[in-house]
């Protein structure tokens, strides 16, 4: 298996971004002091002036993996409030022993429920931090005890989502467009408006379909497990729905790019993938991101089948893209991962290695295939 | 970058010359004005960027400040005399008008053919009584038909290949036109799964847009080409919005070809007309560039049926899904827009040109629904064959869509 996944990777795109390089970061943190650093000087990045004291809500499952790593190497304290059932730190792949080593000798643990409010204002309180990013925060009332156990709070980061958009034939959505208060993401609206009535310097980045290794959304690892099996994809519809992809490294460092921005306060970010893709589009870029065959792929009408409880595919069916034309303009961010490239970072460090979060379940592509085959 | 693009908005600002029209779609507080996105090449882009920023830094030490170039101009555009990008040229020429630059349309043809009696041709008193020249001629030799007059700008708004652009080009640069201005076509693209189309993306080679497009790169120092898609706005030669509105206002069915999930760009044509103009004022932005000439949003299909339908003030239309081949039609003469995505993003224009789209569709198809009512054009008989074959083929009642 190792054998076969480097093989597979020899001859699959190389991942641009596959480890921790300094190098990525010195270019972010250029861009956020170039308006008061000359061009060209090598920041030095040391716990002093710029030195944050900074608070992650979750932290240990997926964007506060990467968002931490960049975090601590900014030079920042960073601390991870978290249950404590996954591990604090894992190391990950691509990450050297050296990296990892220092990154988990520096971050630091508060163990609590952030449903038990007031565990969360009294331990807050005691310590007290400087910037709170709120990674896993999905209803209003979950953050007023941190915002009252936090009087001198610089900034609050908060991770929303593209969901809270109101669904519209006009595309693609904008940080200025309507959004839909009856929304399952309508807890992150209610967020965003207590913010702004508690005149917190808050920053809200909404993001549309994450990937990258360690996803524990199936949303690559569902056309990674049907392309190993040789299975065909099931699509429904035309496959002509647009999604769009945004990898968790390039949305960590947008998070990185907001803090202490003032082009940031009070405002909100699309951040995603530069470019979108239909359904079908997407299950082709698996195949090409793996190294596998281009697959066959069934179309079919969900309204002909009850798939009960199960979701027969992992995407909202309808268009669904938001542009981040706001966030290349005024944060200096881009995207640095294109579709495949970034398929190629996840298949490379994370399903191609053996890993993934949910075991394949095949059970709504059979009954779709079976129904199709009885039609013939 | 924060100086570089402090000067960037101030030009902006001085060559704005309209508040944004739209209403019904707020803005919040963003800085369009600040050179953003390319898209294509993020890294590349990133790095240019910074050696851009590092360029303009590099001139305001030395002193250099950076100013919009306010010069007047004279500018001869060269216009189809029928089609769809008809109404490009008509709009650019009234905003350079307006501007106090030197205008001449020359229309290819013959003053008095019956193609002149139509929109924006007809509309060609709006150009005369701002100052504007009107002649007519053969693009095979513009320097006749402007009668040895001088320009410093040229824009094509005729050819689709370099049969028909070639002798205006080198007309051009044997006149030493100082820019040459292109409209070609967002069609070029090579179809994607992953939209939108934006500048850099693979063209079809054998396009005849594409052709043309290399060889004004080849001729000239200053040039850029626009490639736009589906337009609206009063002076149109070719129908838009009214292929909905026929249907809507006699209760008919609209029927679209797929399942109405495409999406295009549907721009209002002031959109490109500022588009154009910004590259007139700001050449060196503009040289060297392709430009995706549109709004920057898309619509679907049944959106926009959806959208014609609430402008007419009716409160659901009936929108028939067929395929064309079972229904046994040409998709292309039942319907006027591509049976699949087709869809642009003006990147390039809001980065280079600081341009901002103004385009607010539910609210422009209300003033062209006014306009179309006032035609009479609802009234007038119209037999609809290709639809009644098609509801024939499909055979079932159409379901009516709230709007």
């Amino acid at each position: 298996m190792a054998a076969t996944a480097s093989l597979k990777s020899s001859l699959l795109l190389p991942s641009p971004i596959s480890d921790f390089s300094g190098a990525a970061i010195s270019i972010s943190a250029q861009k956020r002091r170039s308006s008061w650093q000359p061009r060209g000087a090598r920041v030095q990045v040391s716990a002093a002036a710029d030195s944050k004291n900074i608070l992650v809500m979750g932290g240990t499952r997926f964007i506060g993996v990467f968002l931490s790593r960049i975090l601590v190497k900014e030079g920042h304290q960073v601390t991870l409030f978290t249950r404590g059932k996954a591990p604090i730190t894992q190391q990950l792949p691509g990450e050297s022993d050296a990296e990892y080593a220092e990154f988990s000798s520096k971050v630091q643990h508060l163990k609590g429920d952030r449903q038990d409010f007031e565990f969360v204002k009294s331990s807050l309180a005691a310590r007290g931090y400087d910037v709170v990013y709120d990674i896993n925060g999905r209803e209003a009332v979950e953050v007023e005890p941190i915002i009252d156990a936090l009087p001198n709070l610089e900034q609050y980061i908060y991770c929303s989502s593209a969901g809270v958009y109101l669904k519209s034939d006009i595309l693609p959505h904008c940080e200025v467009d309507a959004v839909d208060p009856k929304s399952r993401h309508k807890g992150k609206l209610e967020t965003e408006k207590l913010l702004t009535s508690r005149g917190v310097n808050w920053t809200s980045i909404r993001p549309v379909y994450i990937y990258g290794p360690l996803n524990y959304n199936p949303v690559e690892e569902w056309f990674f497990h049907r392309l190993k099996a040789g299975r065909p994809i099931p699509i429904p519809g035309a496959g002509n729905q647009i999604t769009q992809l945004g990898h968790v490294k390039d949305l960590a460092r947008a998070f990185n790019l907001v803090l202490g921005n003032p082009k940031a306060s009070q405002q909100i970010f699309n951040i995603s993938g530069a470019k979108y893709v239909t359904f079908d589009g997407l299950a082709r870029a698996c195949a090409k991101a793996g190294g596998f065959p281009q697959p066959e792929l069934v179309h079919y009408n969900p309204k002909d089948f009850d798939f009960g409880k199960k979701k027969a595919f992992p995407f909202r069916d309808q268009h669904f893209f938001a542009s981040v034309e706001k966030a290349i303009s005024e944060l200096g961010w881009t995207p640095e991962f294109d579709l495949v490239e970034g398929l190629t970072d996840s298949y490379n460090l994370d399903f191609g290695r053996g890993t993934f979060r949910k075991a394949a379940d095949f059970t709504t592509d059979d009954m779709i295939l079976d129904k199709k085959l009885a039609t013939v | 970058m924060a100086l570089c693009a402090a000067a960037a908005s101030t030009a902006t600002a001085f060559a704005s010359s309209r508040l944004s029209a739209s209403t019904a779609r707020p803005r919040g507080p963003s800085s369009t004005s600040l050179p953003s996105f390319v898209g294509a090449f993020p890294r590349a882009v990133a790095a240019r960027r910074r050696r851009r920023a590092a360029a303009a830094a590099a001139a305001r030490r030395a002193g250099v400040t950076v100013r919009a170039e306010a010069k007047k101009k004279s500018v001869v555009i060269v216009s189809t005399n029928s089609g769809g990008h008809a109404v490009i040229g008509f709009y650019f020429a009234k905003e350079l008008l307006a501007a106090g630059h030197a205008v001449t349309v020359l229309t290819v043809g013959d003053e008095g053919s019956d193609k002149m009696k139509k929109p924006p041709f007809s509309l060609f008193s709006e150009l005369t009584s701002a100052g504007g020249k009107t002649v007519w001629g053969d693009p095979a030799d513009v320097g006749a038909a402007v009668g040895g007059a001088a320009f410093d700008v040229v824009l094509d708004n005729n050819g689709k290949d370099l049969d028909a652009v070639k002798p205006v080009a080198d007309w051009a640069k044997s006149a030493g036109v100082g820019q040459f201005l292109f409209i070609s076509s967002a069609g070029i693209y090579k179809p994607t799964e992953e939209p939108p189309h934006v500048e850099g993306d693979a063209v079809k080679e054998s396009a005849g847009h594409v052709g043309v497009e290399k060889y004004i790169a080849e001729q000239f120092g200053s040039w850029a080409s626009f490639r736009p898609q589906y337009m609206i706005g009063s002076g149109n030669n070719k129908d838009c919005e009214e292929w909905f509105f026929d249907r809507i206002v006699r209760n008919r069915p609209v029927p679209i070809p797929g399942n109405g999930m495409q999406l295009t760009n549907i721009s209002h044509v002031r959109d490109l007309s500022r588009m154009l103009s910004l590259a007139v004022e700001k050449p060196g932005a503009a040289s060297g560039k392709v430009f995706n000439c549109v709004s920057d949003r898309a619509v679907t299909l049944s959106g926009m049926a959806k959208l014609c339908a609430a402008a007419a003030g009716v409160a659901a239309v009936d929108i028939v899904l067929y395929d064309p081949a079972a229904a046994g039609v040409d998709a292309k003469k039942a319907f006027p827009f591509r049976n699949m995505h087709f869809y642009a993003e003006p990147r390039a224009a809001k980065e280079a040109l600081g341009w901002t789209s103004s385009t607010n569709l539910p609210e422009d198809l209300k003033e062209r629904y006014a306009e179309y009512a006032a035609s009479g054009r609802g009234e007038k008989a119209m037999t609809f064959d290709l639809d009644d074959k098609i509801l024939a083929s499909v055979g079932k009642a159409p379901a009516s869509v709230a709007v």
